[in-house]
């Protein structure tokens, strides 16, 4: 089982945050202009807590692309920087979280997209991660922040660069969402 | 993933998506005699439901979804509440104080906040002394329609599952003893309380009554040695509030004669 809990003794080794956080003066807009804020319901309104709360403070090297909310509340790309001193120092991903009407209840779907899926032992070459706390462990008290910590961590922690041993399988034969994988953790030693 | 596992996998999303749909999540008080027609031909459990048939008259039921314990015990304490105005409005001060409580023990505060409000919402829905001057009735099918209604249910399972955690992160010196293998209080706390559908064990409703001071009481309904069910109150020398029955791997409610 891969346990990522003891974040805070992690040493997270500083970087520079990408972009000045901005405010969101503006509730978001969906595509048709109306605002997002208007008769949501409980879980966008939590979304929007969330949302609100990683603009203001985001943890280092973790930046939302608030363009991509603002088009679609249940679908966010999160960017997320390697840090300083570990394997993935300078490089770049972006993550995409969706998230259902049972959020907080359902775990979000986490994958990584782009060009740039980091070479891990707990992430498959089409993004797909292998980490508990996205299905099994999940909790409605944890977040999208806690989500991208428990990542950072991951990619923090990894000692050598490399895919999964089943990988290749895997990526034929896997359903297009992770969270359908029963997934066997692997040890958290890596 | 070969197909037989997904398909596999399939049965078991759809068996668990059938318990949901065919059971509420509390149900109407039956009479507990009710029991007998389960366990039919089995003398074992047959004779200790004859035992428990001297002390108690009804059972409710809830969900067998990993959360019963949880809202067995949210039910069965607000309807004693409901009928208790002094206990209610001790046990609204020490609700309302939970929140600051959690955050310094590291909760993230947002996400506390979402669940705790809901639960004061469903406390002061259920004030025995509200100037709408409710019948006990009325509370109690108020109750029965808050704890039915999953939005409210849920939400009140979520908090209860951290003020389990918190209690058990305060206490961690005391609560190791009861864990076994090499998990820390943390990791247990992450893996076995705070996730929605995680069966309870002794250690989530001892730390649970601790931390909100209410006698609890369990009658297991088991295959174990005696001919007569097993009580055990938790915790100790403190007056039960809540009645609740065990049978291998699910909690009801009881009711007292």
């Amino acid at each position: 089982m891969l346990k990522l809990f003891k974040k805070t003794k992690d040493k997270i080794p500083k970087s520079e945050i990408i972009i000045e956080p901005k405010e969101l003066k503006t509730p978001p807009l969906s595509k048709c202009g109306k605002p997002l804020l208007l008769d949501n319901t409980r879980w966008e309104r939590r979304l929007h807590k969330e949302l609100m709360s990683l603009i203001k403070e985001p943890p280092p090297g973790v930046t939302v692309d608030t363009e991509s909310v603002q088009q679609n509340l249940s679908e966010w790309k999160i960017n997320i920087k390697g840090f300083e001193g570990t394997l993935y120092e300078g490089e770049d991903f972006q993550l995409l979280f969706k998230f259902n009407n049972k959020y907080p209840f359902d775990s979000p779907e986490v994958t990584f997209i782009g060009n740039n899926i980091p070479v891990h032992p707990h992430v498959y070459s089409n993004g797909h991660i292998c980490l508990s706390i996205l299905t099994e462990d999940w909790s409605p008290a944890l977040s999208v922040q806690s989500v991208c910590l428990s990542i950072a961590s991951m990619l923090s922690s990894c000692r050598e660069k490399k895919r999964p041993p089943d990988n290749t399988l895997y990526v034929k034969t896997c359903n297009k969402n992770p969270k359908k994988t029963k997934w066997w953790y692997h040890d958290d030693s890596v | 993933m070969d197909s037989k596992y997904e398909e596999f996998l399939k049965q078991q999303q759809n068996i668990a998506r059938e318990v949901c749909d065919s059971t509420p999540l509390v149900s109407e008080r039956q009479a507990l005699i009710c029991l007998k027609t389960e366990y039919m031909g089995d003398e074992v459990f047959i004779a200790k439901i004859e035992g428990l048939l001297k002390k108690y008259k009804y059972i409710r039921r809830t969900r067998p979804d990993g959360n019963c314990f949880f809202r067995a015990f949210a039910y069965s304490y607000l309807e004693y509440l409901i009928t208790n105005q002094a206990a209610y409005h001790e046990f609204r001060k020490l609700a309302e104080s939970s929140k600051d409580r959690l955050a310094e023990l590291g909760f993230q505060r947002f996400t506390l906040e979402d669940f705790h409000e809901t639960f004061m919402d469903v406390i002061t829905r259920l004030n025995p002394t509200s100037p709408g001057e409710k019948e006990p009735g009325q509370l109690q099918s108020e109750l029965h329609r808050i704890m039915n209604e999953q939005g409210y249910s849920d939400y009140v399972v979520v908090y209860l599952r951290l003020i389990v955690s918190g209690k058990l992160q305060e206490d961690a010196e005391f609560y190791q003893n009861f864990i076994e293998g090499n998990y820390t209080i943390e990791e247990f706390c992450h893996q076995e309380v705070e996730p929605m559908y995680k069966e309870s064990d002794h250690i989530h409703i001892i730390a649970l009554c601790k931390a909100l001071r209410v006698g609890v009481r369990v009658e297991y309904l088991d295959r174990g040695g005696s001919s007569t069910a097993n009580t055990h109150d938790f915790p100790e020398g403190l007056d039960p509030m809540v009645y609740l029955i065990y049978k291998p791997g699910h909690y009801d409610i009881l009711y007292p004669k």
